[in-house]
C-alpha cells in the first residue's frame, strides 16, 4: 500500500466505530481546547504587557528604595509576633530615608547616569481657568525621557524643559472644560499646594499655587488609568518646593525613593552595588515580571488541568486502537496473508491514533477560537471598552500548529502499543481468529 | 516443466512438549508450473496447515519450501511479502471479506497491497468482477451478499492481480453444487486457458478429479500421489459441463 491509501484506509476505519471515535476525539478535544485557549490567553495578556511596557519604555529606568524600607513592611505584614530586642546601630523604629549623601554615593557606581530624589508631591487640586470646579489629582512623575506614555494627543512632559509641564488624562479634558483633547494642549492649568509647615501655623491660609504648561494628552491604558497624571521634574520640583516652604533643610532633602537612569547593560553590577548600600532596585521589568508572574500561575494550573486531561485522552486513543485491533484481527490477518507488510500494519494504526490526535486537536482550536471571539468581543463591550487595542485572546498561528503537532505525536506515541500489537499478528493465526 | 514450488523434509507442529500435536510429518512433494493439483484428505489430517506453508503463510517447523527453485527460508520478509502480494492469489476457507466494505473495495484490496497503478486498479476490478459475474453488485456492502456471491467475490479478489498461482481451499466447500461448479468452471478456465496454476484443497473427490494430480493426505502424511486418469476426469468434466451449460443458459434467459 502506498501512504495515500494508507491514509485513506485509516481514516475510513477511524470512522467506523463513530461513537468510539467521537468519544476518543471529545476526550482529546478537552484537553487541546483548555491547553490552546489558555496559551491565547497568554499570548494575549503578555503581548498586552509587553504593549504596554513599551509605552512606559525605559529598559534604562530604575526606581531606588532603602532595603530597610522593604523590611519595615514585611515585619508589618507578617504574622511572626516575635519582639526584636532593640539595637541602637539595626532596627531603629524611624522610616528609612535616603539623604544628599546618599544620592551623591550611588551617583559614583559605575553604570548610573542620573539619579533624582523621587519626592511624592501632592496636590489639594488642579484647575483651569475656563471654570471655576476643583477637582482632585495625583502626580505620576516622568523624570526620564526614556519613559513613553502613549499618547492622544500632543507630547508628554518633557524632562529636558525647565518648564513646568503636565500631561493629561481623558476624563480630565472634560471636566477642566476643554472641549477637546486637542484644545487643551498648550493651555495651563493651575495646581493648589498645601505648605504644610504653614498650616501647622495659620490652617486657614495654607494653600499656594502654582501653574504647568498641558502638553499633551493621554491615551487610556491599564498601566495609565485614573487620575494619575504624569508630570515632569520640573514641576514637581515646584510644588515640592511649596509644599516644603519653612521646612528643615535635613527634612527638605531627604527622599524614600530615587528614580534615575542607568546603562541597561550594568545593571548586574549596579544592582549588587546598591545592594552593598543597602538599597533595593526596581526596573520596569521587575514591576512587570510581577504581573506577568501572577498570570503565567493561574496558566500553568490551567496548563496542568490540560496535560492531565490530555493524558487521560491518551489512554482513551490506546484503548480504542486496542479494541479496534481485536475487532479487526481478521482483518490485518487477510492484509498481512495478501502481502502487506509489518511495517504497513504498524503505520496504518498509528495514522489513525495520529488522526485522533489531528481532529481532536483541530476541533480544540476550532472551539477555542469561537470562545476568544466571544471573549473578546464580550470583553470589549465592558470592562476592556476602554483598550481597543487589548484583545484577551490572541491566537498565534505557529504557537497553535506547534499545539497540534505536539498533540499528534502525543496520540502517535500512545498508538504505538496497539499498532505494535497488530503488527505483531501471525496471518494464520489472525485468520483463524473466531 | 518448471518447479514452482517444492517441500522438503516439510513439518508442522503445534503446541509444545506434552501438548504438541505434530499437524504434519514430513511432506516432500513438487508442484509444477500449470499444474491443478488437488490436496484431499479427512477433515484434520493437515490440508489447510500444508496449504498455509505451501503459499508462504506460515513457517513449517521443520523442512524447507523451495519457490522457483529458491530456499524460502532465506528470503526476507520483503521479499515474501510481495510473491504473496504479486504472484499468489489466495480462497481462504472462510470468506474473510471486510463486511463493512463494497465489493468494489474487497475486491481491490489485493491491488492497494501490490501498489498498484491508480489508472490500473478500476479496470482491473472491473474486469475481476466481470469474469465472476458480478459486475451489478459492484457497490453493494459485502455483508449484503448471498453465500455464493461471497464466494465469487473471494475468487474475483483471488484473481484480480492475475496471479501464476491461486491457492483454494475449500472453494466450493459450502455452496450448493450448482454455485460449486460455477466456481469450479472459474478456476479450471483460468488453468486450462491462462497458465495458472491452481492448488485445491477440497474433500469432493468429484472436485479433485478435474484436476490433473490428486495428493491425498492423512494424519500429516502423503498416502498417495497420483496423476488423474483421462477417463476419470472426463467423466468428472462431462458432469460438470453439464451443469455449467445449464448455468449459463438460465444466466443467458436472465440477460434477455
Ligand atoms: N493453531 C493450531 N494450534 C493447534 N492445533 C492446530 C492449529 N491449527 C491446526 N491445528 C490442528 O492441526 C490439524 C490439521 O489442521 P488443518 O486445519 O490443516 O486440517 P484440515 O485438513 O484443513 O481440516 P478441514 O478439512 O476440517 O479443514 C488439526 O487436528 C487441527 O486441530
Ligand atoms: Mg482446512
Amino acid at each position: 500500500m502506498n501512504l495515500l491509501d494508507i491514509i485513506k484506509s485509516a481514516n475510513h476505519n477511524l470512522f467506523r466505530s463513530k461513537t468510539r471515535t467521537f468519544l476518543t476525539i471529545l476526550a482529546i478535544f478537552i484537553g487541546s481546547f483548555t491547553i490552546i485557549l489558555n496559551s491565547a490567553i497568554n499570548a494575549g495578556v503578555n503581548s498586552y504587557i509587553d504593549s504596554q511596557v513599551e509605552n512606559i519604555g525605559g529598559d534604562d529606568y530604575i526606581e531606588i528604595a532603602p532595603t530597610a524600607l522593604y523590611d519595615q513592611l514585611s515585619s508589618m505584614m507578617s504574622s511572626d509576633s516575635e519582639v526584636k530586642e532593640y539595637k541602637p546601630d539595626k532596627n531603629s523604629g524611624e522610616t528609612a530615608y535616603i539623604t544628599n549623601e546618599d544620592l551623591a554615593k550611588i551617583r559614583e557606581i559605575d553604570g548610573i547616569k542620573k539619579i533624582t530624589p523621587y519626592h511624592n508631591v501632592t496636590a489639594e487640586y488642579i484647575e483651569s481657568n475656563l471654570n471655576d470646579k476643583k477637582f482632585s489629582v495625583l502626580f505620576r512623575i516622568f523624570a526620564d525621557s526614556s519613559l513613553h506614555a502613549d499618547m492622544l494627543t500632543g507630547t508628554q512632559p518633557s524632562s529636558d524643559d525647565n518648564k513646568p509641564e503636565i500631561m493629561l488624562n481623558p476624563s480630565y479634558v472634560e471636566a477642566l472644560g476643554f472641549s477637546s483633547a486637542e484644545d487643551a494642549v498648550g493651555k495651563t492649568v493651575k495646581f493648589g499646594i498645601k505648605q504644610t509647615a504653614k498650616c501647622y501655623i495659620t490652617p486657614d491660609n495654607c494653600i499656594a499655587t502654582t501653574e504647568a504648561t498641558i502638553t499633551g494628552v493621554q491615551a487610556n491604558g491599564v498601566l495609565s488609568t485614573g487620575n494619575m497624571l504624569g508630570i515632569n521634574q520640573a514641576l514637581s520640583d515646584d510644588i515640592y518646593d511649596l509644599m516644603t516652604v519653612d521646612t528643615p533643610d535635613n527634612i527638605k532633602d531627604r527622599t524614600m525613593f530615587a528614580t534615575g537612569t542607568i546603562d541597561p547593560d550594568k545593571i548586574d553590577n549596579i544592582r549588587s552595588e546598591l545592594k552593598k548600600l543597602g538599597y533595593t532596585v526596581t526596573t520596569i521589568k521587575d514591576e512587570v515580571g510581577l504581573i506577568r508572574t501572577f498570570f503565567d500561575v493561574i496558566l500553568v494550573v490551567f496548563n496542568i488541568f490540560g496535560v492531565i486531561a490530555l493524558l487521560a485522552a491518551a489512554i482513551g486513543i490506546i484503548n480504542t486502537l486496542f479494541m479496534s485491533v481485536q475487532e479487526r484481527t481478521r482483518e490485518i490477518g487477510l492484509e498481512k496473508a495478501l502481502g502487506m507488510s509489518k511495517g504497513k500494519i504498524f503505520l496504518s494504526f498509528s495514522i489513525e491514533a495520529i488522526l485522533l490526535g489531528f481532529w481532536g486537536s483541530v476541533v480544540g482550536i476550532i472551539f477555542s477560537m469561537i470562545i476568544g471571539y466571544i471573549g473578546n468581543t464580550i470583553a470589549h463591550n465592558s470592562f476592556l471598552a476602554d483598550f481597543p487595542t487589548f484583545n484577551l485572546v490572541k491566537f498565534d498561528p505557529l504557537t497553535m500548529l506547534t499545539i497540534v503537532l505536539v498533540i499528534m505525536l502525543i496520540a502517535f506515541l500512545a498508538g504505538t502499543l496497539p499498532a505494535r500489537k497488530a503488527s505483531k499478528k501471525n496471518p494464520i493465526d489472525a485468520l483463524r481468529y473466531e | 516443466m518448471n518447479v514452482v514450488i517444492e517441500t522438503k523434509g516439510l513439518k508442522k507442529t503445534y503446541g509444545k512438549k506434552s501438548s504438541a500435536f505434530h499437524a504434519l510429518k514430513g511432506i516432500d512433494l513438487k508442484i509444477y508450473e500449470g499444474e491443478s493439483v488437488a490436496i484431499v484428505g479427512k477433515s484434520g489430517s493437515g490440508k489447510s496447515t500444508l496449504m498455509h506453508l505451501l503459499a508462504l503463510l506460515d513457517t513449517p517447523t521443520s523442512g524447507k519450501v523451495y519457490i522457483d527453485g529458491k530456499n524460502t527460508t532465506d528470503m526476507s520478509n520483503k521479499q515474501l511479502n510481495s510473491l504473496r502480494s504479486d504472484r499468489f492469489g489466495f480462497v481462504f476457507q472462510q470468506f474473510f471479506m471486510n463486511p463493512n466494505d463494497t465489493v468494489y473495495e474487497n475486491v481491490m484490496l489485493p491491488l492497494k497491497i501490490a501498489k498498484t497503478k491508480y489508472s490500473e486498479r478500476r479496470k482491473k476490478v472491473e474486469n475481476a468482477l466481470k469474469i465472476v459475474d458480478l459486475s451489478s453488485k459492484a457497490k453493494n456492502k459485502a455483508t449484503d451478499l448471498s453465500g455464493g456471491q461471497k464466494q465469487r467475490v473471494c475468487i474475483a479478489r483471488a484473481i484480480v492481480n492475475n496471479p501464476e498461482i491461486i491457492f483454494a481451499d475449500e472453494p466450493t466447500g459450502n455452496l450448493d453444487s450448482a454455485t460449486g461448479d460455477k466456481i469450479t468452471d472459474l478456476l479450471f478456465d483460468l488453468n486450462h486457458n491462462h497458465g495458472v496454476t491452481l492448488v485445491l484443497v477440497t474433500h469432493d473427490e468429484d472436485l479433485a478429479k478435474l484436476c490433473n494430480r490428486i495428493i491425498r493426505i492423512a494424519d500429516g502424511k502423503i498416502i498417495d500421489d497420483y496423476a488423474v486418469k483421462k477417463s476419470e476426469q472426463t467423466s468428472a468434466e462431462k458432469r460438470h459441463e453439464k451443469v455449467a451449460a445449464e448455468v449459463k443458459a438460465k444466466n443467458e434467459e436472465k440477460k434477455k
